[in-house]
């Protein structure tokens, strides 16, 4: 780090010219800061002025459905092990048709962070954040969201996505060798190459 | 003895007068330093409570009063309680010896404008200066909290290792002055302020007593990005509020001691006395708060290598270049 | 010892070692899939791939399929070798399906470490993947094929290793198959263990399936109450509720694996029937007031009719602390047992069991798979001791003589030499048996065993058998290190006796010679040692009807193995009831005041093996009920306090220890050390210092032939599932219990003139067992097989082999008439 400066201001070894830059640099860093009152504040006047906000950006978090409707959760755990702040907790249970799905999922939003790790986990998109930030309670129970404050009736990003049609496991929505990319089963039976 | 009551009460009339002064300027303070360093980040600052945000320092301080005061159950308690106060009361009690103007006569008595003239003035300053480490040091200590006491530990270490330029810097001033009291200080710049004189010396104690203060550059006992809020980080309500007015009041203070050491304190053409004080004493805080805006913190190897590899030296060869040039 | 370099570390290791176990030693974990220490090398899986770089076989080669040599150097981050292993894993990903997220393996798969550690992320393949239709494999075990690497590792476990046939390896080329013929239950009480052994999730556990993710577990080291064998084991819990059980690796007991019933025996602990609140009358209370009434009630009929008119029943359920408990509280109040067993036939062979037990010829379940001859006398490991069989399985694998002396025709995954015996006549049988594998006449032997060698030689059985004995006995001079396992409930009561004297007998001869009881209980080794004799069920009966006990506690045990009825007359001539217990029974129901007692899992607790092991259970969870009762399946309730809901449970020596009037807060320590010695010393991980040798060691039966003439002994079996108290409220394994029905040999039934199906009523003297006849091809003559299974009323042959007469049998219409 030092060696770096020195390089950087070869001629400057002497004790003088180190004074002097340091000096200036000061003087640079003070002229900068008071040209800054000059300046019109770019601070926005939230309420009054309302921002709309990127459709990436990251606040409440929302459970997604499938194309066809269904919840898309597949209550993996991924997200709530993925979760710095440890705030997401469900149970996984057997559902219709096959199904994987929680029996109860709930995020404490007094504790997210919107970090957006458990969207980045989610192996199925069902789990995704929204731009709506304004998620504030007056009793902070209120703030514990269960599945029915979640989930939402559409997709979100990824609307298409249906993780039945992918994963290998036979449900109503696919059964053995009909998933996407699959061939049907084999015969075990047969000694036929 | 009667003239003993009315001194008695002339006296408890400037306590009061210097002590509302005080902490409404303290008050204000804050407000300004928020204001402007907004601005001087390109933003607005606190807009919301009354015209400019102006009853903001107000709305903070309801707020302070009425907030729970939380003791962590670990702490010590009786050292927990006293330290902020500790903090604020030797902040306070510094002004006593500031001079705010000449003697002014009130109902045929002559009133120093003074709370008390003594002749060891600058060493009392330095004594309380020195207390206030405890608050700090205690403060952190009790609060049984790793970053309380990281902080507080490291806010006794940089106010001890700061103490000794501090004095060292005004030594020549004294030299100058041939006092230890203010008054004589004040006194002895009748004809030129000594920042004119004592440039280096003015300079040292600037960098001293902002580090005294624990403002920016040299906050790095309350070090938010690593400390949480350092030795005050378990105080809440208004015992955080006791730490926080004595920041404030320890701006006034070093304003007020920059203004009597180096730049004639109360003396100035026109205006009068304490008001030439009073002007001094903000221009220093808002030069104190442009540095805030502008400089980044300190690394704490950085800062005590200015301190003992700059800042002392420099103070001691300035004393002895002072008594050359004053003995030829 | 053998010196390689592994990746510039130097190791040693014993001759014979494979390459990846070195590395293992040295703390460098070569991936593995096919690789088991239990299983041994095939070579399947090609994902150990490593470097030789200097040794016999240079290049690249798999560490599990040879051996480390003198001087090798190996290197296991070599180009070369991480490169292949990368592209195998790319290769074993191809047909895996895209099932992580719905898979119950996910979390300890060891497929998913090796596709995450290898760095494969995208499949680059552009062909399909196969497919593999799925089978339903019983309550136990989920099967989902797709996800399949054929590592063999299941058949190797299911044929091989636990030698069941029906789970088997079909098809050929990319298309291999591991399954049963079709769909069907799992055949093997071991199946749980294919879930431990595949390495993906193409077995995984029914029961817990959903139930949450590995790292959500709270992992606890914990033993397996449901036999004696005391295997170990690892609880996983979660919200309060024990979720899964699995195997632990001991390398002296149950090696990699349990039975079925050690894993899934645990749902009792949170079922929804678990009394959780005490009850004083009939009413529901707070479990200190339970407390001060119970010891209020007990401390009155104390002074009214004498201290000894209070007494404890306990069955091998109990751990040592609360036995130690027992023992204190019960000599300091002066009350009278613990009472244990049906009777003095039952009690005997416990004691006689436990109480042989010496230094000498104490033996591991490890030192039975390396023995050459195993004599199984009186047992039947598969629904007794289930682990034992898989120990005497790998025996059998490397050539041990394996006979089998029982009344009941015991099947084992194995074949082994049978003697259908009655339980009288298995003492002779033993003797004679003894008297032939001593070959001369013991020059070296001490008086004392010459004179038991004798009375072997003596002894006599039947003609049709004793000639098959002999065989036996002469087959059995030639091995060095004999076993003798012997059973404590289808035996006479002198059985287990004369089963350590022989073992004793070959020892003294200067074999390695050992002697293992199969016991009824996890702690029924130490309920044997620290137990009187005389204090048994048929006894406690006696003192009731002569108004001697007035007031009975039953701590953790079900009266019927005390040969007690669930409604027995007795009981209500009793002033006070006091039942602690974790488990809901009618003893319960029926008690004047009930005490909820903890589980293992939430008590912990120290048990001593059969083998003399002293094993430690730690808490696994606080207790409390489980999440998803208080919750009816939905969410946790939107509440918040530090109380447990239904954590009113105590261990049950706190809750002694509460009856004496002692508070709660004894030291399970103190309790251990109150009990005698050995026990007082068990130290957890520890053997128990048995005595050097038993006080009536070789001392021959005093009358060894009682032959029943005319009449049927009927002997109680054991099920693997549903027999034991604790595993047979589970309802996955209730599934697989058999029907209940009482064996009878073909020559027998012709006799009686019974068929097969007929029902019939066996007039015990205590009480009347009613079932339908089963004709059983392998058992003994002369015996009445009755099952301990739900649907039976087994418990008036309870103490042990009981002679009924023919007359006492009639026939009786499914309605219960005559
Ligand atoms: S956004 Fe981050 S903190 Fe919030 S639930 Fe997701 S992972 Fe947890
Ligand atoms: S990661 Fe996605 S699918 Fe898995 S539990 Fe969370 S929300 Fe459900
Ligand atoms: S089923 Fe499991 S254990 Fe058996 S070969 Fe396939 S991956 Fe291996
Ligand atoms: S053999 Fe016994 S101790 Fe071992 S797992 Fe099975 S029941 Fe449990
Ligand atoms: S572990 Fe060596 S080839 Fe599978």
């Amino acid at each position: 780090m030092s060696s770096d400066r020195t390089k950087k201001t070869k001629p400057a070894d002497h004790p003088g010219t180190l004074i002097a830059e340091s000096i200036k640099a000061l003087g640079s860093g003070f002229a900068t800061t008071a040209k800054h009152l000059l300046r019109r504040p770019v601070t926005e006047q939230y309420p009054e002025q309302k921002r709309v906000l990127p459709e990436r950006s990251r606040a409440r978090i929302v459970l997604t459905r499938d194309p066809d409707g269904r919840e898309r959760c597949v209550a993996c755990y991924l997200c709530s092990a993925v979760c710095p702040v440890s705030c997401i907790s469900m149970q996984s249970t057997g559902g219709e048709g096959g199904r994987r799905v929680a029996a109860w999922f709930r995020i404490n939003f007094s504790r997210c962070i919107y970090c957006g790790l458990c969207e980045e986990a989610c192996p199925t998109s069902a789990i995704q954040l929204t731009p709506d930030f304004e998620n504030c309670r007056q009793d902070i129970l209120e703030m514990v969201f269960e599945k029915d404050d979640l989930l939402v009736d559409h997709g979100g990003r990824d609307d298409r996505y249906c993780f039945y049609r992918h994963a290998g496991i036979a449900t109503d929505t696919a059964g053995k060798g009909e998933h996407v990319n699959e061939q049907p089963p084999v015969d075990a039976k047969s000694n036929l190459p | 003895m009667l003239a003993w009551i009315t001194g008695l009460i002339v006296l408890l009339v400037k306590l009061v007068v210097v002590l509302v002064a005080l902490l409404l300027t303290a008050a204000y303070l804050v407000w300004a330093e928020r204001k402007l360093l907004a601005r001087l980040q390109v933003r607005l600052g606190p807009n919301r409570a009354g015209k400019f945000g102006l009853l903001q320092p107000i709305a903070d301080m309801i707020k302070l009063l009425t907030k729970e005061d939380l003791v962590p159950e670990s702490a010590d308690r009786v050292i927990f309680l006293l330290a902020p106060a500790v903090v604020s009361v030797t902040a306070l009690l510094m002004f006593a010896v500031v001079p705010f103007g000449t003697d002014i006569t009130l109902f045929g008595r002559r009133v120093p404008l003074i709370i008390s003239d003594i002749n060891v003035a600058l060493l009392l300053v330095f004594a309380f200066s020195s207390l206030g480490v405890y608050g700090v040091a205690l403060g952190g200590w009790a609060s049984n909290s790793k970053f309380a006491l990281i902080g507080g530990i490291r806010g006794a270490a940089q106010m001890i290792s700061y103490e000794l330029p501090l004095g060292l810097s005004l030594v020549p001033v004294v030299m100058l002055a041939r006092s230890f009291s203010l008054v004589d200080i004040v006194n002895a710049q009748n004809s030129y302020p000594f920042i004119l004189v004592q440039p280096l010396a003015f300079a040292i104690f600037v960098i001293s007593a902002m580090a005294e203060s624990k403002r920016i550059p040299f906050d790095l006992p309350e070090a938010e990005n690593e400390l949480g809020a350092g030795f005050h980080t378990e105080y809440s309500g208004m015992r955080f509020g006791l730490f926080f007015l004595g920041e404030y009041v320890h701006m006034q203070v070093l304003g007020a001691l920059v203004a009597v050491f180096f730049l004639g304190g109360w003396r100035g053409p026109w205006l009068p006395g304490p008001l030439w004080l009073f002007v001094k004493i903000i221009a220093v805080a808002l030069v104190m708060i442009w540095i805030r805006g502008t400089l980044p913190r300190l690394r704490y190897d950085q800062l005590m290598a200015i301190c003992w590899k700059v800042l002392v030296p420099a103070a001691l060869i300035n004393i002895i270049l002072t008594g050359f040039v004053m003995l030829i | 010892m053998i010196k390689l370099i592994i990746d510039n570390l130097r190791v040693e290791v014993p001759p014979g070692t494979r390459v990846i176990d070195a590395a293992e030693q040295a703390g460098i974990m070569i991936p593995r899939f096919c690789y088991h220490p239990a299983l041994g090398a095939v070579g399947a899986c090609r994902v150990c791939a490593v470097q030789v770089l200097e040794g016999s076989c240079r290049g690249i080669r798999m560490s599990c399929m040879i051996e480390a040599e003198e001087g090798m150097v190996i290197s296991t981050t070599d180009e070369e070798a991480v490169a292949f292993r990368r592209q195998v894993i790319e290769w074993l990903m191809a047909n895996h399906p895209h099932d992580c997220p719905v898979c119950d393996e996910g979390g300890q798969c060891l497929l998913q470490d090796m596709t995450v550690s290898g760095g494969h992320g995208r499949r680059r393949l552009p062909v399909k993947k196969r497919t593999h239709i799925d089978q339903h494999l019983g309550p136990l075990v989920v099967h989902e094929m797709n996800r399949c690497i054929q590592c063999y590792r299941c058949v190797r476990f299911y044929r091989e290793y636990a030698g069941y046939t029906d789970l088997g390896v079909m098809g050929s080329a990319g298309r291999v198959y591991f399954g049963r013929r079709s769909d069907g239950v799992l055949e093997s009480p071991f199946a749980g263990n294919l879930i431990d052994v595949c390495p993906t999730g193409v077995f995984t556990d029914r029961p817990s399936r959903f139930k949450g993710r590995y790292w959500d577990f709270e992992r606890t080291p914990s033993v397996c109450i449901h036999c004696s064998l005391g295997c170990r084991v690892t609880v996983n819990t979660r919200y309060r509720e024990v979720v899964r059980v699995e195997a632990a690796h001991d390398p002296q007991v149950n090696g990699w694996f349990i039975c079925d019933r050690g894993r899934y025996g645990f749902p009792y602990a949170s079922s929804p029937q678990r009394p959780r609140s005490a009850r004083i009358d009939g009413r529901k209370s707070g479990v200190d007031e339970a407390l001060d009434e119970a010891a209020r009630r007990l401390s009155g009929i104390a002074q009214r009719h004498g201290s000894g008119s209070v007494a404890l029943a306990a069955s091998g359920r109990v751990c040592l602390e609360t036995l130690g408990a027992l023992t204190r509280f019960g000599s300091e109040k002066g009350w009278r047992g613990p009472f244990f067993r049906a009777g003095p036939r039952t009690a005997e062979a416990l004691q006689s069991a436990s109480k042989n037990l010496e230094e000498k010829i104490s033996i591991s379940l490890k030192d039975i798979e390396k023995s050459d001859f195993i004599l199984l006398v009186g047992c039947d490991p598969v629904n007794e001791a289930p682990m034992l069989a898989l120990s005497v399985r790998q025996a059998r694998r490397r050539g041990a003589v394996v006979a089998l002396a029982d009344a009941r025709s015991v099947q084992l995954p194995l074949d082994a030499r049978r003697l259908a015996l009655r339980p009288s006549q298995l003492t002779a049988a033993l003797m004679r048996f003894a008297g032939k594998a001593v070959a001369d006449g013991g020059a070296a032997l001490s008086d004392r065993a010459r004179g038991f060698l004798q009375a072997c030689r003596d002894s006599r059985v039947d003609p049709a058998v004793d000639e098959q004995i002999d065989h036996l006995g002469l087959a059995a001079r030639e091995s060095r290190r004999p076993v003798v396992v012997c059973g404590t409930s289808a035996v006479a009561p002198d059985t287990p006796a004369a089963a350590a004297n022989v073992a004793r007998l070959l020892a003294a001869e200067g074999r390695k010679a050992g002697f293992f009881p199969v016991l009824p209980g996890a702690n029924a080794l130490a309920l044997g040692l620290a137990g009187r004799t005389a204090d048994h069920g048929a006894a406690l009966r006696e003192a009731l009807e002569k108004g001697d006990v007035r007031a009975l506690v039953v701590v953790e045990t079900n009266l019927s193995e005390l040969g007690f009825s669930a409604d027995d007359p007795l009981l209500e001539n009793l002033e006070a009831l006091v039942v602690c217990d974790c488990l809901d029974s009618a003893a319960g129901r029926a008690a004047r005041v009930f005490i909820p007692t903890q589980t293992v899992f939430e008590a912990g607790g120290t048990f001593v093996s059969a083998e003399a092991r002293v094993r430690e259970a730690r808490p696994a969870f606080r207790g409390g009920t489980p999440v998803a009762q208080v919750s009816g399946g939905g969410h946790p309730p939107r509440t918040f306090s530090p109380d447990i809901p239904g954590a009113d449970p105590l261990p049950a020596w706190q809750v002694l220890a509460a009856l004496a009037r002692e508070g709660t807060r004894v030291s399970a320590d103190t309790l251990r050390k109150a009990l005698p010695a050995p026990l007082c010393g068990a130290a957890p991980g520890k053997r128990l210092a048995l005595p050097a040798s038993a006080p009536d060691a070789f001392q021959p039966p005093e009358d060894p032939a009682t032959a029943a003439d005319g009449g049927l002994e009927v002997v109680v079996c054991e099920h693997i599932f549903g027999s034991e108290p604790l595993s047979r409220r589970a309802a996955c394994l209730q599934e697989l219990e058999s029907a209940p029905r009482l064996g009878l040999h073909p020559g027998d039934a012709a006799a009686l003139q019974l068929s097969a199906g007929q029902r019939v009523a066996v007039d015990c003297g205590r009480g009347v067992i009613e079932g339908e006849i089963e004709i059983v091809n392998e058992m003994a003559r002369g015996v009445l097989l009755v099952p301990r299974l739900r649907g039976i009323d087994w418990h008036a042959a309870a103490d042990g082999p009981l002679v009924v007469a023919v007359a006492d049998i009639r026939s009786v219409k499914p309605n219960g008439e005559s």
